[in-house]
């Protein structure tokens, strides 16, 4: 398979550096997990709590191929009409009554309901073509010449159902469809394919079996200094670090839900927009809001704010 | 390298971690790409093909360590350095074995000389031996050539051959040593020592022969024990898990009154296991339809979008409701194992049946279902225990507490489970009330945890509770309770 701009997913290495200069920083499960999907030509499954940069991966992968990214939204009652193709009845409805004419014309000289049929049958099933047929996602993802990314969105949130409709998809590339057949992508160019969960139930073993799968875990402080010095270059390093470490504190306690990357991210941004230089417990305490989503949350941190910032001043 | 992985696959296997066969063909694609060479591309790699779960990931890591802990010191040249800090106990066998000879048959740098201080101060570091003798059994020469990697290779084939990764009980050891030495050759070696002694016996032996019959003999215990070495190592890896399995198929029929305290945990583990299966198989929530009965609104509305012309019909269909379960359980001293494993298995199941309310007494009933829901199984069942638990049981005050303050709550859709032993100390046993419950109810379930034969005999009530039930079982083990569990999910339509 030679997709465009291959040459960037030529090793671990590249990837990271690629995706780096992306301002995508990843630890090297993640690189490998994408070198391993583009070469086997299999698609990844990602795992991980909300807001550690699931989604993020596949558009950043998009971006450093420069392919487009086809995206599929799961949801409760997502069904094939959405996902992949949908007969376009008005249009069918529309050129059955603009052609009884023509319809006419080709029946005329046909005696008795035989002969009438056979000659119709001469036109094979016009209305059943691919002119007819609306391309939702999976089946433009198969039919992109040049390939592409394939990003099925929060697939736990769909149907038992669906999770089987997409078994073909992901282990040959192909969608059948009963009234024209088998689409099949292009074998040289077949979309690289992400699906992100996030655990609301399990998926089922068949799906797994047929994707690689990477956890992404909250990542560690490094990491995560490194990921806030990528997004939000224009903040200090004494600020990032008292910000990185109070993070990393929260998420070790008792909360609902524990602040993600992309909350550290909007946080450092609020920091900057307020002018702050370092943390102290009043502005912190004002601006919790950014990080937790819960009532309950805030007012357990905001119980021990006083001592976190003294934590992560210290350490910082 | 192919037959090292479906080995490692089957290592994992047995680490709880579900490979299926084309995962192994992925995982064996997956090698062909990235190579043997960056170990811990490797393991990333095969992580991200074979283990599908965090907690499947974390085992990964651990069996992949204790795996391939062998191969790296495989790795180590066989000059015999001794820098490698492998794995203790192996490498220092295997280093004190290579050292040994390695110094004896080459390098000539002085006996035990080297680093192996263990072995220096053993045996042969006073008598210098004459070496110019070279032994003819193959395995003889294998060990004194000093190549460790091929005598671990050897080793490792052999192993194959004898089939130790089938090895299930610790005992077994022996044997498989035994075996594992016998396909590498050890008749041919005993053979060629118990000559050389002989010939040392009768005198006829001259000096040199005499050194190297002592030399082959350290060297077999040598291999001897290093093989042993080997063999736990295998165990570890192919067996202990399924020690594990044995004492778990154990547990699920062992009578629950008589597993002791140190066993609960295992116990607890087992039910969050066969709740989790369970829940698998029962989390779809199924719908059932009335063919034939179209669903006129909903088939209108689907069909707005093409002009109201009928393409797209829908059907009636109705979904499977979650049972609404009642659970009353009697906590008295005989019977609160049993209730407490009947508990931790419905609290368990919370994905499928989120409506569990719980009712403790030994002869007043108290609703314990917050408790159990706020706080571990294991607090909370001591803390109902604490509550209710003393007092003699009285099945009649339990049914009339229950008219009293829940018989309301029942409906059509109620499945009441009540576990006991329907021993009533003689009371008025109140079966009445029963039958009131058994009309209300879709279901009432009777779960006993004595034998059938007994259910009459003494102060048992079985007699006049038994006709109203809609069922009434034994259920006095782990495999028990999970049928009652999995045919309620079953039946609840």
């Amino acid at each position: 398979m030679t997709l465009k701009n291959a040459d960037r997913l030529s090793s671990v290495e590249a990837i990271k550096e690629n995706f780096e200069s992306r301002n995508y920083i990843c630890n090297t499960q993640i690189a490998t997990a994408v070198f391993l999907a583009y070469h086997l030509e299999k698609p990844i499954l990602i795992e991980g709590p909300p807001g550690v940069g699931k989604t993020e991966l596949a558009k950043t992968c998009a971006e450093l191929l420069e392919l487009e990214c086809v995206r599929l939204q799961c949801y409760e009652g997502l069904d094939e009409s959405k996902a992949i193709y949908e007969w376009k009845y008005g249009k069918q409805l529309l050129y059955t009554q603009v052609l009884k004419e023509t319809l006419g014309e080709i029946l005329d000289g046909a005696t008795g309901l035989h002969e009438s049929v056979v000659k119709l049958h001469e036109f094979g099933d016009v209305f059943f073509s691919e002119d007819f047929l609306e391309p939702r996602p999976l089946l433009k993802a198969l039919h992109h010449d040049e390939g592409c990314v394939l990003l099925i969105d929060e697939v736990d949130k769909s149907d038992h159902e669906f999770e089987s409709l997409l078994l073909e998809m992901l282990s040959d590339f192909q969608l059948s469809i009963p009234e024209i057949g088998t689409v099949k992508a292009n074998p040289n160019k077949k979309p690289l394919v992400f699906l992100t969960s996030n655990n609301t139930r399990e998926i089922s073993d068949a799906l797994k079996r047929r994707c690689l799968h990477l956890y992404i875990p909250f990542p560690d402080a490094s990491l995560e200094r490194q990921i806030v010095q990528a997004r939000v270059p224009e903040i200090t390093e004494s600020l990032r670090d008292q910000l990185v470490t109070f993070i990393q504190e929260l998420r070790d306690m008792d909360l609902k839900k524990v602040p993600a990357i992309s909350e550290t991210i909007d946080w450092a941004r609020t920091l900057i927009l307020l002018h702050t230089e370092s943390l102290d417990p009043e502005l912190v305490k004002q601006t919790l809001n950014v990080i937790l989503k819960f009532q309950e949350d805030i007012e357990t941190a905001e119980a021990d704010v006083q001592n976190l910032t003294n934590k992560a001043l210290k350490q910082a | 390298m192919d037959s090292t992985l479906v080995d490692f696959v089957k290592a994992l296997r047995t680490a709880e971690i579900k490979v299926s066969p084309a995962e192994t063909l992925d995982a064996m694609e997956c090698l062909d790409l990235v190579g043997i060479t960056d170990r811990n591309f490797l393991k990333d790699s095969l992580a991200l093909v074979l283990s599908k779960t965090p907690e499947e990931k974390e085992a990964f890591d651990a069996c992949f360590d204790r795996f391939f802990a062998f191969e790296s010191f495989r790795q180590i040249g066989p000059d015999g350095e001794y820098t490698h800090d492998v794995d203790e106990g192996d490498a220092e066998a295997e280093g004190e074995q290579a050292e040994g000879e390695g110094s004896q048959g080459g390098s000539g740098e002085g006996q035990g000389g080297g680093a192996g201080g263990e072995e220096a101060s053993e045996s042969d570091s006073n008598e210098p031996l004459d070496t110019s003798l070279d032994p003819e059994s193959p395995l003889g020469q294998l060990l004194l050539s000093g190549s460790r990697t091929e005598l671990v290779v050897s080793m490792a084939e052999a192993g194959r051959t004898a089939e130790v990764n089938q090895i299930v009980v610790f005992t077994q050891k022996g044997l498989y040593t035994r075996k594992i030495m016998d396909a590498m050759g050890l008749k041919g070696l005993q053979d060629e020592i118990g000559m050389l002694q002989a010939n040392e016996r009768e005198g006829a032996g001259q000096i040199p022969q005499n050194h190297l019959a002592k030399r082959l003999t350290k060297a077999r215990d040598h291999l001897r024990e290093q093989v042993r070495d080997y063999v736990e190592k295998q165990f570890f890896l192919h067996a202990d898990e399924s020690g594990k399995q044995l004492r778990e198929e154990l547990l699920k029929k062992v009578k629950l009154s008589n597993l002791e305290k140190r066993n609960f945990k295992d116990v607890q583990e087992i039910v969050f296991k066969m709740a989790k299966k369970l829940v698998a198989i029962h989390s779809k929530r199924r719908k059932t339809y009335k063919r034939g009965q179209l669903d006129v609104r909903k088939t209108l509305r689907h069909n707005m979008q093409y002009d109201g012309m009928l393409f797209d019909l829908h059907w009636k269909a109705h979904k499977v409701d979650r049972p609404k379960v009642m659970c009353i359980c009697d906590v008295s001293g005989s019977v609160s194992n049993y209730s407490r494993f009947l508990l931790m298995f419905l609290y368990s199941l919370a994905d499928v049946i989120p409506k569990v309310r719980s009712f403790a007494f030994s002869s007043d009933l108290g609703e314990v279902t917050s408790l159990f829901q706020n706080s571990q199984v294991e607090e909370a069942m001591a803390r109902t225990m604490r509550d209710y638990g003393n007092g003699s049981t009285d099945y009649g005050r339990m049914f009339m507490d229950f008219k009293n303050h829940c018989m309301d709550d029942v409906d059509n859709k109620t499945t009441i489970i009540i576990l006991g032993d329907a021993r009533n100390n003689f009371g008025d046993p109140k079966a009445e009330i029963l039958r009131e419950m058994y009309d209300k109810s879709k279901r009432v379930i009777w779960l006993n945890p004595e034998p059938r034969s007994s259910w009459t005999v003494g102060d048992a009530e079985m007699g006049k509770y038994g006709p109203a039930c809609h069922q009434a079982e034994v259920c006095n083990s782990l495999t028990h309770l999970e049928r009652v569990v999995s045919n309620l999910l079953k039946t609840a339509t």
